[in-house]
């Protein structure tokens, strides 16, 4: 096997306030490898953004991570300041939800590709740099970007500022990106093309992408592998396939049945059907209990007994659909019911 | 037949703007000579792009924005033409629901608060009985009247938004966006929850929103909107499965599916 281009174990990440210390993370542990695209999956809370940052280790103040997370050979949670530097741009770079955000809005968009060569490599020129950035702006489909360099984050479309903060992670080609929720602020149509954009530049730079999202639809479209988070904690992990056709989670098959499709009303003679809804609303981590953070929600956790109540269930090896590799499931419950009433 | 509850006939509304671009010189035509009705008992949902004109038809239909020109009607009553009265009337019974739940609820308000504030401003008093009720009918148990917002959730926030929709008891409802900030496993719950309102109440709906699918499962019929026009309206089950309209068919295309092909 070749070394992944990501590997985490353990991870648990940690805030301190007031004195009081509180894991919002526990126990994850994932794999990824040149051209694969793993899918983070979980909702509000669950942790997708805090994994995403301590894998770049830009964790925000009061926050801890312990564990191990190698990136392109790297350890990241040892490296000092100077090898992040230098890991940040040609290792591992992220791209953020709100493009807005990661923009200054003094500067022209050739200024922040710009600036991103040449903080990975300081001999490059000025003008070797500009000269890059409008390369770059043609990769990622933005028209005329000769003009458009010269242009300032507001003037650009929320489609086009997207293209352009990929433009500005992938300058320096890094072995990994992370996408935190890259199209959730956009349309479905400008959402598609950003989706299509990053699978082509995947395939070209064959970059592994930690594509972190809390819809099944982009999930479903993008990824090889899904990680599903809940609450902090890994509750599933397996091939495309496997999660979608096989869960063996109550919460993914949850998720699956809450999710609404566009086919799912073909042949039902016009007859409304209604989407299975999980009763309840997610915790963190920090508001989860020393038993199963799903309990409360769980249609099956009667079927168990207390011991979803009092032990929190570790991730075990679930059967495999041809070719799925690995799939884990944290749950007390060996295999889910054919008719999944999974919620309650 | 009775008159649909909502009837908009060649509605346009044209903002002003400072800078002088967009469709036209003077100002921004964000709705362009739009006609559509809700019957009564109907969810109609509303799509398209962003920018398409969508929350500014919405906002005509209960007389937030007031159209440049084109009649609104509801309840067969044109709207340009209510009194004071008939105004007040109008806001009973047309309630509005937002995308984002904690931007439309008073921060320093708790939910008793805001639910006895509606019927106030209607001239109404209200029991403790009547709120929680009211409460009850969107899934919240009594315990929430001392709530403020900051100690609900997203999902119960928006309960509470809807049960501030409900308590007038309107014949129509519009909802703008209602689901789009929720987390996916809540967004179910108060779709539920709106279509059993159609369902048992016979409210009906205009229900505007970008998530295609939503629309699908959760509407009779679809308009689709593209630059400030209708350009298809239809049964929503037709719509989507053989859609006319190259607007429609995009954005039917682009639309990611949850389902892995066979
Ligand atoms: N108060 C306003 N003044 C000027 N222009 C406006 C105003 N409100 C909306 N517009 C413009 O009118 C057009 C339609 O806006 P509207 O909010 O109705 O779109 P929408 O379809 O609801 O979009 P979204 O899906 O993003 O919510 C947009 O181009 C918008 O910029
Ligand atoms: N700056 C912060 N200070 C304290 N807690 C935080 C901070 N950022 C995130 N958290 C907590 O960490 C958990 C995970 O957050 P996050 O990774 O942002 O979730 P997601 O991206 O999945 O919505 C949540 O419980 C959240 O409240
Ligand atoms: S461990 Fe128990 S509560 Fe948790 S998901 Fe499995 S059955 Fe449900
Ligand atoms: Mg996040
Ligand atoms: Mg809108």
């Amino acid at each position: 096997m070749p070394d992944p281009v990501l590997q985490v174990e353990d991870l648990c990440v940690s805030f301190t306030s007031g004195g009081v210390t509180a894991d919002v993370v526990r126990d994850l542990s994932m794999r990824l490898d040149g051209g694969r695209t793993l899918a983070v999956v979980g909702e509000s809370g669950s942790g997708k953004t805090i994994t995403g940052r301590a894998i770049m280790r830009l964790l925000p103040r009061g926050a801890s991570a312990r564990g191990r997370i190698v990136v392109a050979g790297r350890e990241m949670l040892s490296a000092d300041e100077r090898e992040l530097r230098r890991a940040r741009g040609s290792d591992v770079a992220m791209v953020f939800q709100d493009s807005m955000s990661a923009l200054s809005p003094y500067l022209d968009i050739g200024a922040h590709i710009a600036q991103a060569v040449r903080l990975h490599d300081p001999s490059v020129t000025r003008r070797a740099a500009r000269a890059r950035a409008v390369e770059m702006l043609d990769r990622v489909g933005i028209p005329g970007p000769a003009d458009a360099v010269r242009r300032f984050p507001h003037e650009f479309s929320g489609g086009m500022r997207q293209r352009a903060v990929i433009a500005m992670a992938l300058v320096n080609r890094p072995a990994l990106l992370i996408a935190d929720e890259p199209t959730t602020a956009l349309d479905v149509t400008v959402q598609a093309q950003i989706l299509a954009l990053l699978r082509e530049l995947q395939q070209e730079y064959g970059m592994a992408m930690l594509l972190i999202s809390h819809d099944f639809g982009v999930v479903g479209s993008a990824a090889d592998d899904v990680l599903v988070l809940y609450a902090g904690r890994q509750a599933e992990y397996g091939s495309l396939r496997d999660i979608f056709d096989h869960p063996a989670h109550p919460y993914t098959a949850g998720l699956r049945a809450a999710t609404p499709r566009l086919d799912a009303r073909l042949d039902t003679g016009g007859e409304r059907t209604r989407l299975r809804a999980i009763p309840g609303a997610p915790t963190s981590l920090r508001d989860a209990g020393p038993g199963c953070a799903f309990a409360p929600r769980c249609g099956l956790a009667d079927q168990v007994g207390e011991r979803c109540v009092v032990e929190a269930p570790l991730p075990t090896v679930r059967p495999t659909s041809e070719g799925g590799g690995l799939h884990l499931a944290a749950c007390h419950l060996d295999r889910l019911p054919a008719t999944q009433e999974v919620a309650r | 037949m009775s008159e649909p509850i909502l009837e908009m006939t060649d509605v346009s509304k044209r903002y002003r703007t400072a800078g002088g671009f967009g469709r036209g010189r003077k100002g921004f035509l964000a709705v362009d000579g739009v006609s559509l009705h809700v019957e009564r008992g109907e969810a109609l949902g509303l799509v398209g792009e962003s920018g398409s004109g969508k929350s500014t038809l919405a906002r005509m239909a209960n007389g937030l924005v007031v159209p440049t020109s084109g009649t609104v009607r509801t309840d067969g009553q044109d709207v340009a033409r209510l009194g004071r009265r008939g105004l007040r009337r109008l806001r009973r019974n047309v309630a509005m629901v937002f995308q984002d739940p904690l931007a439309s609820l008073n921060p320093l308000q708790t939910v008793r608060q805001t639910l006895e504030n509606v019927f106030r401003a209607h001239g109404e008093t209200t029991s403790t009985a009547e709120l929680v009720a009211l409460l009850e009918s969107v899934g919240l148990g009594a315990d929430y009247l001392g709530r403020y917002p900051h100690e609900a959730s997203g999902g119960q926030l928006q309960r509470v938004a809807v049960a501030r929709a409900l308590a007038l008891k309107p014949d129509l409802i519009i909802a703008d966006e209602p689901t789009s900030a929720l987390d996916v496993s809540v967004r179910a719950q108060i779709l539920n929850l709106l279509a059993d309102l159609q369902r048992d109440q016979g409210i009906s709906f205009l229900h505007v929103s970008h998530d295609l699918a939503v629309i699908r499962l959760y509407s009779d019929r679809v308009a689709v909107m593209q630059r400030g026009r209708i350009v298809e309206t239809g049964p929503s089950d037709e719509i989507f499965r053989s859609p006319q309209h190259p607007c429609t068919r995009a954005l039917v295309e682009a639309t990611p599916e949850a389902e892995l092909p066979a």
